[in-house]
């Protein structure tokens, strides 16, 4: 972090890094909460909701990041709209054309990523204020982040709700599948319990920061201690 | 003048992108379409070979059969004669569409031979209420048209779904989806039939 070079660097990757894990947009943040309810029965649709939505985040942040000198404050909304609404055609076109059945499962949610708060999030806490490439490295973390959310998700859901995880099965014969998990019901317990494990593992890490803490300050406290008595 | 001068200073980025967005989407769309309607016939084809056991060859009828939509909107039905392996014709089928709950709902019937009773229904395409309207895809609903009359159909709130009849029962929860389905079916499958009759391509059931 001395030199220019590795500040560069070490701003990219932790552009990068944030939408991962640190601001992660399902975990972390909770928005754009209807994908990760709805499209996460199985691996494979979950796969290509992710990389779809990493897709229109990267080129609407491009494109929005390239017309932030020129855009009207008070237009930038309709302008962000008209933007993710092009990429989320052109992505809903390929889909079609290139994988039928993903387009079918998926129907009204990969034009529905139009309305997905990310992306309209990532335009105007980012890329309306930064240059090309925090912008799309912007894009690809919270992608990422929103991708792997959304695998982890549907990976619990498929593993248990079917015994198979991206179409193979897994699970030993004896298994009975818990249906439940392939319904609406099952997208929010497992994303509860999902989330309330993520807040217990980051708990403990601040509770043992705290012992730490109090750890140093005791040797200062301990030789009052006989004083007193 | 002023005014349209202030009109352009502000709006003029929205009004150029829009027109660079539509040309990338016209464009995308150029080069897509072809291959997204081929997945579509080959889709249809599929899905009605699951409804016609045995079905292999899909001739088109040349015959001009307009559907008049209860809009008013008149189209050339797109009708195939369903054929099997060693040329025998195994019944028809057509695509029929028209407006759901969400939006536009395409459906594909397949009828027997003599247009007498309907083989069964298949979506082609739909955006119904996930977990509602989108269940006109289940068996349950699906099932009703399996065997039913090739004649006016009606919607029923309860009943039992498993007799094969022109009452077809709603699906709980999306009554207007189902209403739709037998709506479009009805349009398209008394027109089609009638108007197959007085061309001579099915005998005449009122004769």
């Amino acid at each position: 972090m001395t030199t220019s070079d590795s500040s560069t660097s070490g701003l990219y990757s932790k552009v990068l890094f944030t939408g991962i894990w640190r601001e992660n947009p399902t975990f972390r943040l909770m928005i754009g909460m209807c994908p990760p309810l709805a499209v996460t029965t199985a691996v494979k649709p979950a796969l290509t909701m992710g990389l779809s939505v990493i897709f229109v985040l990267i080129c609407s942040n491009l494109v929005v990041s390239l017309m932030r000198k020129i855009l009207k404050p008070h237009l930038r909304i309709i302008m962000f709209t008209v933007t993710i609404a092009t990429f989320v055609t052109i992505c809903d076109l390929f889909l079609k054309a290139y994988l039928p059945k993903m387009s079918e499962i998926l129907g009204a949610y990969v034009p529905l990523i139009i309305v997905n708060c990310i992306i309209i999030f990532r335009a105007e806490a980012c890329a309306s204020k930064s240059g090309p490439v925090v912008s799309i490295l912007d894009g690809l973390g919270m992608g990422v982040g929103f991708t792997l959310a959304l695998c982890i998700l549907s990976a619990v859901r498929e593993l248990l709700a079917t015994g198979h995880v991206f179409d193979i099965p897994v699970m030993p014969t004896a298994f009975v599948p818990w249906l439940a998990l392939q319904m609406p019901v099952g997208a929010f317990v497992t994303l509860g319990l999902i989330l309330g494990l993520i807040n217990v593992l980051t708990r403990k890490r601040t509770v043992s920061e705290e012992e730490l803490e109090a750890a140093a300050v005791q040797p200062m406290a301990e030789p009052q201690q006989p004083a007193t008595a | 003048m002023a005014k349209l001068k202030y009109f352009l200073q502000e709006s003029w980025l929205l009004l150029a992108s829009s027109f660079c967005f539509g040309l990338l989407i016209a464009m995308t769309n150029t080069a897509l379409s072809g291959r997204i309607e081929q997945n579509k016939a080959a889709k249809l084809n599929d899905l009605t070979k699951a409804l016609l056991p045995g079905a292999e060859i899909f001739q088109p009828v040349e015959a001009e059969i307009q559907v008049e939509r209860p809009d008013g909107a008149k189209e050339k039905a797109k009708i195939f004669e369903v054929l099997s392996g060693d040329k025998q014709r195994l019944g028809w089928s057509f695509n029929a569409h028209g407006t759901g709950f969400a939006g536009p709902v395409e459906l594909v019937l397949a009828v027997d031979k003599d247009f007498q009773k309907i083989m069964g229904m298949n979506v082609l395409a739909s955006s119904e209420t996930p977990g509602f309207g989108d269940q006109i895809k289940s068996d349950y609903y699906r099932k009703q048209y399996a065997g039913a009359p090739a004649e006016q159909l009606t919607l029923a709130k309860s009943g039992d779904p498993t007799v094969a009849d022109a009452q077809i029962v709603a699906i709980t929860g999306a009554t207007v989806s189902s209403q739709a389905v037998v709506e479009i079916v009805n349009t398209f499958l008394t027109q089609i039939k009638s108007q197959m009759q007085e061309k001579g391509l099915i005998a005449n059931d009122n004769q």
